[in-house]
């Protein structure tokens, strides 16, 4: 039966309050902080110190099972819970964690599981990622990072590049291929690798969103062989499709991280043209920009109730999550939204968008700095890749 | 107390029960049949329609309707788009017959709607006037008090099926400005000063100029309360809008067959087009636009049919619809190039259909005003 509704029982009445109270408690400042944007010392300590809160109350494996660290509670628990978190502005969370307990849930063996959850669901270890290479981007399958076995261990040797804040991280979810002699797809390994590693070494890549990424260089870094997850070998179907969007929807409906940013940021650009003047009227009575800013809601609004999709289906559907053409237009959708929306902010403010401190600054320099982080859309995939996708593995066009 | 966007069992069956009764009784040729054709539409199927019950299914038992909900009749709507059935359902149904059940006293509902429901009787709504526009203050057509009644004179286009309609829901102007003032009238189309006009137009649609010169109208014929008909009048087009957005998505999937069906058999350089990434990228354009609409329309429709506000959700799904239905069937033509422009082919059966789907109820930019002001209020 059609509903969009989460919450129209007392229950969950109650438990939107619950989430609600709690975020003016742990989060106080309302400070703007993305952990892929953000390199400001105190304010990842304070963001952390947020996450592990929200990991104390239990928030983070909501829906996990019981004997993980989980509450076993329901999806409709975990809309409401985010979307309180998009309501208020907080930050998400920490890098990969999620997508990696996703994998180690469904993947994993017992003891992996009891291992690495805790650290997810406690926010206490951070993971993050190693799938892209120099010469593997949008073609992920031809990844040379190399795994091989030496007795009771894996020998990682190889270069992983663009890893976003994995700086902060403990952990690295890594995909290397373990068998030398496959090509493509087939022989790519997942890997559990603690970041401490001996033969393991970071440089840092600036990016124009002020965030770092990381190149992270392996030299006969020897990991234990329970590191690997997965079956060896079989990490592009069994992980790389978890991560890409179809399978994560299955343990976990979307982690919404850019949902939530931008349903903020559509809030704040309504409200700054209802506060702001241009002729001596508000901008909201701008012909020009109520077309601009009709268009953004639109879009916003799609990519909301897209979301709700997934999580109506993981709820509904036995095998759960939305399908291979679902999440790729999504995704290329929101791909191409997003700096779409950046450059229509930009020019609904207009020149003085490009202060970006001061009392000048128009929203605190939000929408410049908008504007630039949009530029990293291509972030677990580009536009293009998912359109390709998309058409072949939804549409059945010829590849 | 599910995050659920799927139908229930009841409305699943009507889904695939109209998806076969469009099938079989409208094929593509039927709607080229009546194509700015004399007749508005085909008498006989639409009787069938009715003998299936759908025209009165959202009318209250006691009119002979069955009193289902907004979203039992949805899916009736989505195949009547993907059919291009060339009835009045949403003229007559989704707006005329839903003003009459909302507005109408009882003697007026008890004339009018077991008769609609039978398929026997017609009722639709002449709002637009030559500015354009669907807001209220476009409704300039003015109806001025003279005894008991009124006499009505202005001019009123693209009315559906005037040519065979019972009585025209005309909006008028009883004073005021803007919302206030706005009042309904039934008036016959074959009364004394009303003249019709059948215009030509891109979707072959029975769209009528009506001019009413000096056009008496009893009291009894007001419909609602006079002066003040503007809100209800607008919350029937607004929920027409979804129903008008529901028919895109179903116009849409069709599309989004036709198109992709074309890459993969034609070959061009050797291989199916549908390889090439440009070509691919055109199909992903119908796709997403398709996608968004879809998710939007069915949230607006949900939202009317839990009975709560729903003007914001309406207005952009109708804004995407409108959108979607220019981008869906020009990306399928670019996809087809040569074929598409052929007038034998499918295809521009939904892109003309389509340019008067953007424009019914109002085009994106009539949409974003509405969402917009809701936002910013």
């Amino acid at each position: 039966m059609v509903d969009f509704c989460p919450d129209d029982t007392p229950e969950l009445k109650a438990w939107r309050l619950e989430v609600r109270e709690f975020l003016h408690e742990a989060w106080p400042s309302k400070r703007i902080f993305d952990y892929d944007y953000d390199e400001d010392p105190a304010g990842w300590e304070e963001y952390k110190a947020f996450w592990r809160a929200v990991g104390k109350k239990g928030w983070v494996a909501l829906t996990w099972p019981k004997e993980y660290y989980g509450q076993a509670r329901s999806t409709v628990e975990k809309w409401i819970l985010d979307e309180e978190f998009i309501a208020y502005g907080a930050p998400t969370y920490p890098v990969i964690g999620l997508a990696v307990a996703a994998a180690v849930l469904r993947h994993g063996t017992h003891e992996q599981r009891l291992r690495h959850l805790k650290g997810i669901a406690e926010a206490t270890t951070l993971w993050g990622e190693g799938y892209t290479e120099p010469s593997a981007g949008s073609d992920l399958a031809s990844l040379t990072t190399r795994a091989h076995r030496d007795g009771d261990h894996w020998v990682l040797n190889g270069q992983k590049t663009l890893g976003t804040a994995a700086h902060q991280c403990d952990w690295m979810f890594v995909l290397a291929r373990s068998d030398p002699n496959s090509v493509k797809h087939n022989g790519i390994s997942a890997f559990l690798v603690p970041l401490d590693t001996p033969g393991i070494q970071m440089l840092p890549l600036e990016n124009i969103g002020d965030g770092q990424q990381n190149q992270t260089f392996f030299e006969n870094a020897r990991i234990p062989a329970d590191c690997l997850v997965g079956d060896e070998g079989q990490a592009w179907n069994q992980i790389w499709f978890g991560i890409g969007g179809e399978q994560l929807d299955n343990a976990f409906a979307a982690q919404d991280t850019h949902l939530m940013r931008m349903v903020r940021m559509l809030a704040d650009t309504i409200s700054y043209c209802k506060e702001t003047k241009r002729g001596g009227a508000p901008l909201t009575e701008d012909p020009v920009i109520r077309v601009q800013l009709g268009e953004l809601m639109v879009g916003v609004e799609a990519l909301r109730l897209a979301a709700l999709d997934g999580y109506s289906k993981a709820a509904t559907s036995g095998k759960g999550g939305r399908g291979a053409l679902e999440s790729n237009l999504n995704a290329a959708f929101y791909k191409e939204f997003w700096p779409h929306y950046a450059q229509v902010a930009m020019e609904i403010v207009g020149p003085l968008a490009q202060i970006q401190g001061g009392k000048w600054a128009q929203l605190n320099g939000r929408f410049e700095k908008y504007f630039r982080t949009s530029f990293g859309n291509h972030a677990g995939g580009t536009s293009q890749l998912k359109r390709m996708v998309a058409a072949t593995r939804g549409l059945g066009l010829p590849r | 107390m599910a995050i659920d966007l799927n139908f229930n069992e009841e409305q699943q069956l009507i889904c695939n029960t109209a998806k076969e009764f469009f099938a079989k009784r409208c094929p593509p040729e039927l709607a080229r049949k009546y194509e700015n054709s004399t007749e508005d539409f085909p008498r006989e199927l639409w009787k069938e329609i009715a003998d299936l019950g759908w025209l009165g299914m959202t009318f209250p038992v006691e009119y002979d309707g069955l009193g289902c909900s907004f979203l039992d009749t949805y899916g009736i709507y989505v195949e009547a788009g993907r059919s291009l059935a060339p009835v009045p359902l949403l003229e007559a149904i989704g707006i005329g017959a839903a003003l009459v059940a909302r507005m109408g006293s009882a003697d007026q509902k008890q004339a009018l709607l077991p008769a609609i429901a039978a398929g026997d009787k017609l009722v639709t709504l002449a709002i637009m006037e030559p500015d354009g526009s669907y807001g209220a203050n476009g409704v300039t057509l003015t109806a001025v008090k003279q005894g008991d009644g009124f006499v009505l004179d202005g001019t009123k286009l693209l009315v559906a099926c005037a040519g065979t309609a019972d009585r025209l829901i005309v909006a008028a102007r009883t004073g005021g400005a803007g919302e206030d003032g706005v009042t309904l009238f039934l008036v016959d189309p074959k009364a004394a000063g009303v003249s019709i006009e059948r215009t030509k137009n891109i979707g072959g649609y029975p769209l009528y100029a009506v001019t009413l010169a000096k056009v008496a109208v009893s009291a009894a014929d007001v419909l609602g309360a006079v002066g003040k008909a503007w809100p209800a009048t607008e919350a029937v087009m607004m929920q027409a809008a979804v129903l008008q957005s529901a028919m895109v998505v179903g116009a849409g999937e069709r599309v989004l067959e036709i198109a992709v069906g074309y890459a993969k058999e034609r070959v061009q350089f050797g291989q199916p087009i549908g390889r090439h990434q440009a070509v691919q990228y055109l199909c992903t354009d119908v796709a997403i636009a398709l996608r968004n609409t879809s998710l939007l329309t069915l949230h607006a429709a949900w939202k009317i049919d839990s009975g709560q506000p729903f003007l914001r959700e309406a207005a952009l799904a109708k804004a995407s619809a409108s959108k979607a239905s220019a981008k869906m069937t020009f990306a399928a033509h670019e996809v087809h190039a040569g074929i598409g422009f052929m007038i034998d082919y499918d295809l521009q059966l939904y892109t003309m259909r389509g340019k008067h789907w953007e424009y019914n109820l109002g085009d994106a930019r009539h949409h974003y005003e509405i969402a917009v002001a809701q936002a910013a209020a």
